[in-house]
């Protein structure tokens, strides 16, 4: 059997993730098929229910990424989305759902590289996980 | 270009020329933005941390209202506003006429490169053979000559090094859409005659030129040459001055009557180069040195490819802003001297910056040259700065804060990192870079040493970079570092001799654009203006206020003189209904790069396409970012008139302008269009063709799709009339610049003052560091302001109460006589500045021997002192400054002490002054005084914090003042007859009004900006500014540019009829909303409010600035953003999921 190949989504804000994103992939660096990128406008706009639904609709993982702390293009919409994943990953972990499949970074837009290395961890680490049991859960 | 005429023209498009130019295009103007390099950004663009984020931030300058006006992306990438034409690569040739109607006219080089066709696959770069130093790694890396200036910028396009390009063709070759043209088979049409005497000379020249396809001509005399123009049209006419015949100069004469553009290129030899200059002078182009070399070619090349190639664009301008900005002093100019090119490890400041940077040479890793980590820093301070040996008796003023900023980020880069910083004096002077130097002593650890390093020396047994210094206590200290970092200075950028000349202005002794007196954004010529670091070396907060002060009086010349140009607004377009309509997409991808056709099963892909249910045909368009390629997207769109438009192309971001024009023109909304990046993954490195690119190409595809599927239109943009009158709180010289700008832009002003006559704290100065008359210069300003019809002045008022947005406030003024009387306005100016500390210690209001500087000032003013009669004057500076609870420095007590010792000295040669400092803060060009002041004998002996001077007084209350001198390095005591103390400045009672207008205010009591770098004179609450002493320290001149900074933004509103907001907002579906006030709270701008009459949350869209928290702390889905239903990114999750990821395949 092949190896496990994790689908992970990630929320990243249109100010810096987004565009160090961007960067990565025009700077040639090798961007794993895994990561779906869906570009926010600020990380303080991601809705719990979207994370929820990705990991039950098959998402092995779920990468929420951001401005640097101070550095939110819109204030502080970082600090919300920092606390609300805290408190995601303390729920998920109830439902069973491993605290690693949602993960929550800084990258900001000129750190191309820091994405690249950071979705490449991310896939590894998931891939040593193992799928997404709620996958299945949400089948039943 | 679209356009010729523009309200004002914008040279250099670094932070301070991008300010001006978007300040001028928020308030409705049409602007040209030009810069030299091929990129815009300036040294920015190199820069990936800022202090005091150490984060970047830059995008936080993007306009607030009409965001649909301008891009919404990381403005490091790049930047589009409607109002704004960007032309690179371009110079400022020469400027001509009057304020008003300047003709400018520009001269562009090519890259090279079509723009329209140069996908940035980079296959070029790949084969050139040229290797240089990269100059955006601050030649850490190497580039070839074909190459991107700016690795991320948007668009990017390769560039050729002229210069450095061996023709070798390989580029030309390896590209797969035929974007480099070096005009080969143009060189057909270029014909080049030849008069050559000397026959060996014309068979080397034919030997040369035989591959070059150039039609050449060889005439042995004039009679011959003159025959050959006569037959044909020719372009390049190479005279020999040995010539017999004719005359060359009837030769060169005829040939420029047959052909007016003809270039005639002289040969002349040792005896005839004063002929060929005064040739030159008649209409010759240059002349080249007999006998010809084989380089001619080269020559001939170049020539060539630059004649046909470069454009030249006339502009006609009201007003023009020069926006230069600085280069960094190069310490090789001083030979070995700091060890450049003979000790390894030696590194300028800008190459330690892109070694922080991840995407840099070194990946973000702090390395030796041999390639081990470098944990032990050093940074050297004032390397071509404060150094008249080196031409540079100024202050760069910037190169202390980011040494600090490099040391911070040294240590979070690598936790065991030690950073040292060797400096004379730190010089954090501007607002809250003192705490942010304690910061970096205290938690992370950097070691300041008071000593300037002059010089490296080598020493091949060293391990890294040795470094000597004397201790305060007089021993000699040696440590050797991992990395020096030379913490380079500004000086004057390359070519500004050639610019002052094209601009017509002069430059002051350091090359820099001379300034007038207390007219900070002037230069020597009327209508021309300097913004930025390009009339004094200027950090990015200075800059951007200076760069609002430039566009303000760009503005205002524009105003008066430019004649009136009637100016068709656009009609708004006009947009079909299709909500109703179930989702019609027309899915085009752009196949013009083979990468993605060599790699991807394109009828494959378009048929799994096919199959999404809202898709109603998917087309292939040859290069849809080129015009050809846009138009055929146009006819497809013409003939299908779908409801929903999908592209599959590169770089999304550069089609945001194209949309919009594509929605005009086929009546679509451009909400219902999308593109979608399809490039990036089939790039050469990144992954091999099969089924598992399709798959990912067809995600990216159908994640935008489904997005698109379920869009709705664009909301009816909010408007709200804006009332066309300023109120300007404070009367001092900040309030009142703002308020004579504005006023004389043609709006209303009310400007408040509490105290009984206008003037506030600069009224009390009597002289100025480097001459002048403030005296003068305020009563003039106060008369003016009482006397402009525009202006109506409250003296003795008093701010009640004020409420509203920007746009259309009402403020009550209390007045001394009679009731409060009520003002309507569209923007607010805070300039209530601040006073003169009272200090408790030093003898002060004890002694009447103790002052504060300016009473010192006044009483040489005035002349009740007898400077003649004294034996002896002291002062100390920093008092009660610099340290808790007043620990900031402001800035002007340093200039102050300098200002009235050098007249003490002036008056009284012998009178010994002595002045006890932590760091004198003359920075910029003020430290030309400090030098002066030493030079007079003043006597300066530092001190530290933890052993400030100590005063003790005899019966005669002579103060005695004790210190311990570092120099002498022993304990200090001077008897004098006076004590000048440097109190420092605090702000004035400014909690009231925070209250009254809800601002906030720093931890010293000064109102706190929107964001210290970006937004330096705007609060976070729209329409509200704040300028002078209000929101920190400074100058006069520096208070005239904040004011005038602030002035222009307020203009920014007052200038439109109407405030309009932006597209991506927030809206409410009331039914669902169950009043919970949760998004009331989240909303970072204040834009929600429970109406309680109605019932409802109520959205003020133009202050919302679209960033959705309110949406997702909405329990109930109520709170939505346009573009970000909850419907639309729960589809594209779906989508997103909907193929199993297959495994990624790199291609070696």
């Amino acid at each position: 059997m092949s190896q496990f190949e994790p689908t992970i989504v990630a929320f990243v804000c249109n100010w810096c993730t987004y565009t160090a994103a961007d960067l990565a992939g025009t700077s040639r660096m090798l961007q794993p098929y895994n990561v779906k990128l869906i570009r926010m406008m600020c990380t303080g706009m991601v809705d719990p229910k979207y994370i929820i639904r990705a990991l039950l609709s098959g998402a092995d993982a779920v990468l929420v990424s951001g401005c640097h702390p101070g550095d939110c293009h819109y204030i502080n919409g970082n600090y919300k989305a920092r606390r609300r994943v805290k408190l995601l990953q303390e729920m998920l972990a109830q439902f069973g759902i491993d605290q690693r499949r949602l993960k929550l970074t800084w990258i900001g837009a000129s750190e191309g590289n820091d994405f690249a290395r950071t979705v490449a961890e991310l896939v590894e680490e998931i891939r040593a996980l193992g799928p997404n049991e709620a996958r299945a859960v949400a089948t039943l | 270009m679209k356009r010729k005429h523009y309200a004002a023209l914008v040279v250099g498009a670094g932070i301070a020329g991008i300010r001006s130019a978007l300040d001028l295009a928020e308030s409705g103007l049409k602007v040209a933005l030009i810069d030299r390099r091929p990129n815009i950004g300036g040294v920015l663009a190199q820069l990936d941390h800022q202090f005091p984020t150490d984060a970047c931030g830059m995008c936080k300058m993007l306009p607030l209202t009409s965001r649909d006006s301008s891009s919404q992306f990381c403005m490091r990438k790049g930047l589009f506003h409607k109002n704004i034409d960007i032309l690179l690569h371009t110079e400022l040739a020469a400027l001509e006429g009057d304020p008003g109607k300047f003709r400018a006219s520009l001269r562009q080089r090519s890259t090279f490169v079509d723009a329209t066709r140069c996908i940035s696959c980079g296959e070029c770069a790949r084969v050139c053979p040229v290797h240089v130093p990269n100059e955006f790694d601050s030649g850490l890396s190497t580039r070839g000559a074909i190459y991107l200036p700016v690795p991320h910028a948007i668009p990017n396009h390769y560039v050729v090094d002229l210069d450095r390009c061996t023709r070798c063709w390989s580029c030309f070759e390896a590209c797969p859409t035929d974007a480099i043209d070096f005009k080969y088979a143009e060189r057909k049409d270029f014909r080049v005659v030849a008069a050559l005497p000397d026959a060996a000379a014309r068979t080397d020249l034919g030997a040369w030129l035989a591959d070059q396809n150039f039609p050449l001509v060889l005439a042995e005399d004039g009679a011959a040459a003159l025959r050959a123009l006569e037959e044909e049209r020719t372009a390049l006419l190479l005279l020999d001055l040995a010539v017999a015949d004719v005359d060359p100069e009837k030769v060169m004469r005829r040939g420029l009557e047959l052909y007016p553009d003809l270039d005639v290129i002289l040969v002349a030899g040792p005896g005839d180069q004063d002929r060929a200059e005064a040739l030159i002078q008649a209409g010759a182009r240059q002349w080249l040195a007999r006998p010809l070399e084989r380089t001619v070619v080269r020559w001939l090349d170049h020539h060539y490819i630059r004649t046909v190639s470069d454009v030249t664009h006339e502009l006609e301008v009201g007003a023009v802003v020069l926006a230069c900005g600085f280069d960094c002093y190069d310490p090789a100019q001083a030979g070995q001297l700091w060890g450049r090119g003979v000790v390894p490890g030696v590194v300028t400041a800008l190459e330690f910056e892109r070694m922080c940077s991840g995407t840099g040479p070194t990946g973000g890793r702090l390395v030796r040259p041999d390639g081990r980590p470098a944990r032990n820093l050093a940074w050297l301070q004032c390397v071509g700065s404060r150094d008249p040996a080196r031409g540079a008796d100024y202050c760069s003023g910037i190169c202390c804060m980011f040494a600090i900023k490099e040391a911070r980020l040294a240590r979070q880069a690598d936790p065991e990192a030690q950073a040292t910083i060797f400096a004379m004096d730190v010089r954090t002077y501007g607002k809250d870079f003192q705490r942010y130097r304690d910061e970096a002593e205290s938690r992370d650890g950097v070691r300041f040493v008071r000593t300037r390093i002059h010089s490296i020396e080598p020493d091949p047994e060293a391990d890294g970079v040795p470094i000597t210094w004397m201790d305060d206590d007089g021993t000699l200290r040696r440590e050797v570092f991992d990395l020096a970092v030379l913490a380079t200075g500004a000086r004057p950028p390359e070519g500004s001799d050639r610019l002052a000349e094209a601009a017509g202005i002069a430059l002051d002794a350091n090359g820099f654009a001379a300034a007038p007196p207390l007219q900070p954004a002037r230069t020597s010529r009327l209508g021309v203006y300097a913004a930025g670091a390009f009339n004094e070396p200027r950090d990015i907060a200075e800059s951007v206020i200076q760069a609002g002060a430039a566009a303000l009086n760009a503005a205002r010349t524009f105003k008066v003189h430019s004649p009136p140009r009637e100016e068709q607004a656009a009609p708004a377009p006009e947009y079909r209904d299709v909500t109703r309509e179930a989702p019609r997409m027309l899915v085009v991808l752009c196949d013009s790069c083979p990468t993605l056709r060599t790699r991807v099963d394109m009828p494959s892909l378009a048929a799994r396409l096919g199959g999404l249910s809202s898709v109603v045909r998917v087309e292939c368009v040859q290069g849809a970012c080129s015009a050809p390629g846009w138009q055929a997207v146009g006819a497809l769109a013409e003939e299908l008139r779908p409801n929903r438009i999908l592209i599959g192309a590169c770089m999304p971001y550069a089609y945001v302008p194209r949309l919009r024009e594509l929605g005009a023109q086929i009546g679509l909304d451009p909400a219902f269009m999308d593109v979608a990046d399809i490039y990036t993954p089939t790039f050469p490195g990144t992954a091999t063709p099969g089924t598992a690119l399709e798959t990912e190409v067809y995600t990216a595809l159908a994640m935008a799709a489904v997005k698109l599927a379920g869009a709705e239109p664009s909301p009816v943009l909010g408007r709200l009339p804006v009332t066309p009158r300023a109120l300007v709180v404070g009367g001092g010289l900040a309030g009142m610049t703002a308020a004579m700008a504005l006023a004389d832009m043609g709006h209303d002003v009310c400007l408040s003052e509490k105290a009984p006559r206008l003037g506030g704290m600069a009224a009390a100065h009597h002289t100025l560091l480097g001459g002048g008359d403030p005296r003068r210069v305020m009563e003039d300003l106060a008369e003016q302001v009482m006397r402009h019809p525009n202006i109506k002045v409250f003296t003795q008022s008093r701010i009640m109460l004020s409420m509203g947005r920007a746009g259309r406030f009402m403020t009550a003024l209390a007045t001394a006589e009679g009731p409060a009387i009520t003002v309507e306005h569209g923007a607010t100016i805070i300039a209530t500045g601040g006073r003169e500390v009272v200090p408790d210690s030093y003898g002060y209001r004890v002694h009447k021997t103790v002052l504060r500087q300016s009473e010192l000032e006044a009483r040489l003013a005035d002349g009740s002192l007898d400077t003649g009669a004294l034996g002896g004057v002291a002062m100390i500076q920093c008092v009660e400054s610099r340290e808790e609870p007043r620990n900031y420095c402001s800035r002007v007590c340093c200039a102050a002490a300098l200002k009235n010792a050098l007249t003490l000295k002036e008056r009284n040669r012998d009178l010994p002054v002595y002045v006890f400092y932590r760091d004198i803060m003359s920075y910029g060009f003020s430290e030309r005084f400090y030098t002066e002041a030493r030079g007079r004998g003043v006597l300066f002996i530092r001190y530290s914090p933890a052993d400030k001077p100590r005063v003790s007084f005899g019966q005669d209350h002579r103060p005695t003042i004790a210190a311990f001198d570092p120099v002498l390095g022993r304990e200090l005591r001077v008897t004098v007859d006076l004590l000048a103390l440097s109190v420092g400045l605090e702000p004035g009672d400014n909690e009231d009004l925070a209250e009254v207008f809800s601002l906030p205010t720093g931890p010293d009591g000064f109102f706190r900006e929107a964001e210290s770098k970006w937004r330096p004179v705007e609060f976070l609450r729209q329409g509200i500014f704040v300028c002078g002493v209000a929101h920190s320290p400074r100058n006069m001149s520096e208070t005239i540019a904040s004011a005038e900074a602030a002035a222009q933004k307020a203009a920014r509103i007052l200038a439109h009829k109407d405030v309009v907001g932006g597209r991506v907002t927030a809206q409410v579906r009331h039914s669902l909303c169950s009043l919970c006030g949760r998004c009331v709270s989240a909303c970072a701008y204040g834009a929600r409010r429970i109406d309680l009459e109605r019932g409802r949350v109520e959205i003020d869209e133009l202050l919302c600035q679209g960033c959705g928290s309110c949406a997702a702390v909405c329990p109930n889905s109520a709170g939505v953003l346009t573009g970000f239903k909850d419907e639309q990114v729960l589809s594209v999750i779906d989508a997103a999921l909907a193929e199993p990821t297959q495994p990624t395949e790199a291609t070696p």
